[in-house]
């Protein structure tokens, strides 16, 4: 097919061997260069990831009109939930209870432990209700927090700067003028919720003196519109309500976050074409420093093409090469490394989230005998709701 | 070198290219495509036209009214799907009117954020039975935001004191 003679591929890797110092240095500078950029761009993933794991496309959140997109400012009456359950057509309902989620969402000082050392966290007052609204909520460890308890997502010790055993199950956290034990962990498919702590909306209200709530969420049935929602949020001006739909949230703290998504991809660019200027030299210094072998295999009856691919092949098995340690260190020590940021915390892990789900998808689909297309969703979905009744019937024993 | 160099730079632009690309988003479909309806756009300026804040203040339930508004109120003062949007007084500036002033969606009236709930009013467009029309505004009337509309129709109220004009027909001025 090729219209020239070969140099055999063991002459090129011979070579590299032939000068160990500088195939050492080159191979150290590529390793380096292929690890920033894995560094940088599992950056750029993680927290893009993190913001889109966080929208559902049937959930819409209703808060306070001129709130821009600070939720944590928001303040809107506690009769908002029924009043917009009640007006809004296509809202879901299981069992005669409708989808909606008060909220009251706020960042507090939050003591860790004994220590009294503070950090800026996350706290969500919740009612069970928010178990059918956040539907990528699971408990992964300990319980739903009963009276003076609390349940942190997996990503709360990060979100503040603590130890993951400093913020587990049996701890305590202070906030508000309250000691606060933690019940449990939950993970939210990788979502922005799980850098939070969840407490009791009642409580929390007490806590802070506050009768208001800061959102409410809903999910709509199959069909059912988001413009119903916006027609009501905007005939009832009364109420000052403005409502946006998950996804579009989390879009636009996504674009907040522009610059610096802009500005990691500028440095991965500078990097790798550091890289590539950095191989070039050290190509064109090996072919500098060896014409006159060069000029012998053109003499023998090599073509220029087959010298010149014979350099490309010790360029690329070298890459190869340094790309192996880079990417195992990546591995070991960044891949899962976590990240803060304001509206939360996220992992370095390119799939986690969509992994996360997949296993789930996966026993939910085995136990479910597999027989429809859509069995592992209904299974985990049927789930969700039993764990919602157990923490219903549990409050209403208690 | 020179040949090195043309083979080497797209090679190395082909190794920088990102692997894994992002979903790519459908194309939007603009309402500004749909067809204006004829039926609900006013050839002429109705006469006697008043400021958001005036019917509110002053029109009954049931009352016809002239309202002239500016569409605006929210970063999105449209219904998706709905011919239904909000208008804004007249005297309330948008961040547009203010010189030097560089806000993306100046048809919030984030500057005026305390008066805009006095200062605001939903517009409903009805048919003959009295029913919301079931098309995007901005296809019905070719409509943009902060465009100046003077709307023709009848004032309803709630209980809680809001008002919603359902109008027959709306002017929009160029």
């Amino acid at each position: 097919m090729l219209r020239f003679r070969l140099i055999p591929w063991e002459y090129a890797i011979r070579n590299l061997f032939r000068r160990p110092l500088r195939t050492m240095l080159t191979f150290t500078g590529l390793a380096v260069v292929v690890l920033l950029v894995l560094v940088v761009v599992g950056f750029i993933r993680g927290l893009e990831e993190t913001l889109a794991a966080s929208g559902d496309p049937e959930v819409a959140i209703v808060y306070s009109l001129g709130m821009g997109k600070n939720l944590e400012y928001s303040s809107i009456p506690m009769r908002t939930g029924d009043l917009v359950a009640a007006s809004t057509g296509g809202v879901r309902r299981r069992h005669g209870k409708k989808y909606v989620s008060p909220e009251l969402y706020l960042a507090a000082d939050i003591g860790l432990g004994q220590s009294g050392e503070a950090a800026m966290g996350l706290v969500r007052g919740v009612t069970p209700s928010v178990l059918l609204v956040r539907r990528q909520v699971e408990i992964e460890e300990g319980a739903w927090p009963r009276s003076g308890e609390v349940i942190v997502g997996r990503m709360a010790a990060t979100k503040m700067g603590a130890s993951n055993t400093r913020i587990a199950a049996g701890e305590s956290l202070a906030f508000e003028g309250r000691v606060w034990r933690i019940a449990g962990v939950f993970s939210a498919g990788g979502s922005a919720l799980e850098s939070e702590v969840w407490c009791r909306l009642d409580e929390l209200q007490q806590a802070l003196r506050r009768q208001d709530l800061s959102l409410v969420a809903l999910t709509f049935a199959p069909g059912g519109g988001f413009s119903d929602l916006d027609l009501f949020c905007k005939e009832r001006l009364d109420l000052e309500l403005q409502a946006i739909r998950e996804p579009e949230y989390y879009a636009a703290l996504q674009e907040d976050y522009r610059p610096v998504r802009m500005l990691a991809w500028l440095l991965v660019l500078l990097v790798a074409g550091a890289g590539v200027f950095a191989g070039l030299n050290t190509m064109h210094g090996a072919v500098v420093g060896r014409t006159a072998e060069l000029a012998v295999l053109q003499t023998i009856g090599f073509a220029r093409r087959a010298i010149l691919l014979s350099l490309v092949e010790e360029g690329v098995f070298l890459a190869a090469a340094a790309s192996l340690p880079a990417s195992a260190a990546a591995i070991l020590f960044v891949n899962g490394a976590t990240v803060r940021f304001t509206m939360g915390a996220f992992a370095k892990h390119r799939r986690h989230g969509r992994a996360h789900r997949l296993r789930h998808g996966i026993v939910a689909r085995t136990a479910g005998g597999g027989a429809s297309g859509d069995t592992g969703a209904a299974h985990a979905h049927r789930r969700r709701a039993e764990n919602f009744l157990n923490v219903e019937n549990e409050r209403k024993t208690k | 070198m020179s040949k090195c160099l043309g083979l080497f730079m797209p090679l190395a632009a082909a190794v920088l290219m990102p692997g894994c690309g992002q979903g790519q988003r459908g194309p939007s479909t603009s309402p500004a495509d749909a067809a204006v309806d004829g039926k609900y756009v006013l050839a002429s300026e109705p006469q006697g036209a008043q400021g958001v804040i005036h019917v509110r203040e002053n029109a009954r339930d049931e009352q016809a009214v002239v309202v002239v508004g500016r569409i605006g109120g929210s970063e999105n003062p449209w219904v998706e799907g709905m011919a239904a949007f909000s208008i804004v007084d007249l005297s309330l500036q948008a961040c547009s009117d203010k010189e030097g002033d560089e806000c993306r969606t100046p048809w919030d009236y984030c500057c005026e954020t305390d008066l805009l709930p006095k200062a605001t009013v939903l517009v409903k467009i009805v048919d003959g039975s009295g029913s919301l029309v079931a098309s995007d505004a901005r296809a019905l009337l070719q409509a943009r935001e902060l465009q100046t509309v003077v709307v023709e129709g009848k004032a309803k109220r709630d209980e809680a004191g809001n008002l919603t004009v359902l109008a027959g027909g709306v002017f929009t001025k160029p």
